[in-house]
């Protein structure tokens, strides 16, 4: 079954991507789909869909604040 | 008895000079007269006080400090004789300032120079992502200002990556020392930001961060720059050239990063915002729908009132309802309808239609018109 290992597949790299975002990026675009939202466009095939994707984001940005800790390493060689 | 030449005299000399000189354990202190800059390269001027002077020379590359006449310094070098014109100057390789009020005063000299030359502009400041990802961290990794650098960013921000480029803060070295983390900063990048910080300390101690090369270098940074020298009184001129100015390093650390809590905050409201959003956008679809739908009954209901009454016309155009209240209806043999005199000759065989079925008839004669 190949559709299903695809999906599966697809599937562990959103997970992974949820924790690896890149946080401003990911802001940037929720910051888009609100304001797509505030224009009041009246596609409201385009807005679910929209909305879905606003879930993923706010989730993943969500959780990349509260697990992820700052990396502090010191750069000795300077050559 | 022993001859010498000239030359082999004033050589002589300076060997003794030389020889006898310590440059840099022996400074002489005097006060600067008659200060002149040549040719964009030759520094001259006097030392003096109240019973002699000498006249100095030094190369204006050495030259790190605003010097004008009057000012108390200490000067570092050694003596030497022109050969070629007998005359005993010295040459200088440092200068010190005497005295706080010395170094103030040159300070402000040197601060309204680089002024002058719009190193603290603030139209040049550029703006720090606002959520930064990489930054590079200059500053003593033993230091209080580190350590409150990193618990404030910790408690605020998370993911984000700093390296630290370990600087000496205070003393002779710290210039170079945090020139040289800067470079390398540069060679490491790409940064979001490059942060320079230390902890307050006496006026000779934050100096380093008055030094003009450092200032410069600060200036150049292709790296957005953010300097935050803990003190009391005075800005050091690192901190007017830098792109962002924090007054402490914990100060620093809350400029550089949000609080992820106000960010969770906004994420939510962003979110619920748009949920409301998309309620709107359906409610407006049910609410056009209702009125679609309504429109269309409205419709139907007018159409079957207007069949109805259609209806009760046809009906009243028909013929049986008239055969009802006692009219007859005449009929040729074709079946065609006889309404006429005209069309009744006398002879002329008929069919007459009564309520309740036909008879057959003939027509025996006229009586000119009815009406």
């Amino acid at each position: 079954m190949p559709e299903l290992k695809e999906a599966k597949e697809l599937l562990s790299d959103m997970t992974k991507k949820k924790t690896e975002i890149d946080f401003s990026k990911g802001f940037a675009e929720l910051e888009e789909i609100a304001n797509w939202f505030e224009r009041g466009e009246p596609d409201l095939e385009e807005g679910l869909k929209k909305f879905e994707r606003a879930g993923e984001l706010s989730k993943a940005l969500k959780s990349r604040l509260e697990e992820a800790e700052n990396k502090i390493q010191e750069i000795k060689n300077r050559e | 008895m022993q001859i010498l030449s000239v030359t082999q005299f004033v050589t002589y000399l300076n060997e003794t000079f030389k020889a006898i000189w310590d440059p840099n354990g022996v400074a002489i202190e005097g006060e600067v007269g008659s200060f002149k800059v040549s040719q964009g390269q030759w520094v001259n001027f006097e030392l003096k006080d109240e019973g002699a002077l000498v006249a100095c020379f030094m190369v204006l590359g050495k030259l790190h400090l605003p010097i004008e006449d009057g000012m108390r310094v200490r000067i570092f070098g050694y003596p030497r004789i022109y050969p070629k014109f007998g005359k005993l100057s010295f040459n200088v390789d440092r200068i010190e300032l005497v005295g706080e009020g010395a170094i103030r005063k040159a300070l402000a000299a040197l601060r309204a120079k680089l002024e002058a030359e719009g190193l603290f502009d603030p139209s040049r400041k550029r703006e720090l992502p606002r959520f930064p990802s990489r930054i590079a961290l200059i500053a003593s990794r033993e230091s209080a200002a580190y350590g409150d650098f990193i618990r404030i960013v910790n408690e605020r921000w998370g993911g984000l990556e700093i390296d630290l480029y370990h600087a000496v803060v205070q003393g002779d070295k710290a210039v170079d020392s945090v020139m040289s983390g800067l470079a390398a900063a540069h060679r490491h990048g790409p940064y979001d930001a490059v942060v320079i910080t230390r902890g307050g300390g006496s006026f000779d101690e934050l100096m380093p961060f008055n030094d003009e090369r450092l200032v410069r270098a600060i200036y150049a940074s292709k790296i957005p720059t953010m300097v935050a020298i803990g003190h009391e009184r005075d800005v050091s001129l690192a901190e007017e050239a830098a792109d962002i100015r924090g007054s402490t390093p914990t100060d620093c650390a809350r400029r550089l990063v949000p609080d992820k809590r106000d960010v969770l905050y906004e994420i939510s409201q962003l979110h619920s915002g748009m949920m409301d959003s998309l309620e709107d956008l359906v409610e407006g679809y049910r609410r056009t729908m209702q009125r679609a739908q309504d429109g269309a009954t409205r419709w139907i209901e007018a159409f079957r009132l207007r069949v109805d009454s259609l209806i009760r016309l046809i009906a009243s155009f028909n013929p049986t309802a008239v055969l009802k209240r006692g009219f007859a209806i005449v009929l040729d043999k074709n079946g065609d309808l006889v309404s006429s005199t005209k069309a009744a000759k006398p002879g002329l065989p008929v069919s007459i239609r009564l309520r309740d079925g036909e008879v057959d008839a003939r027509i025996e004669g006229s009586q000119g018109t009815l009406i």
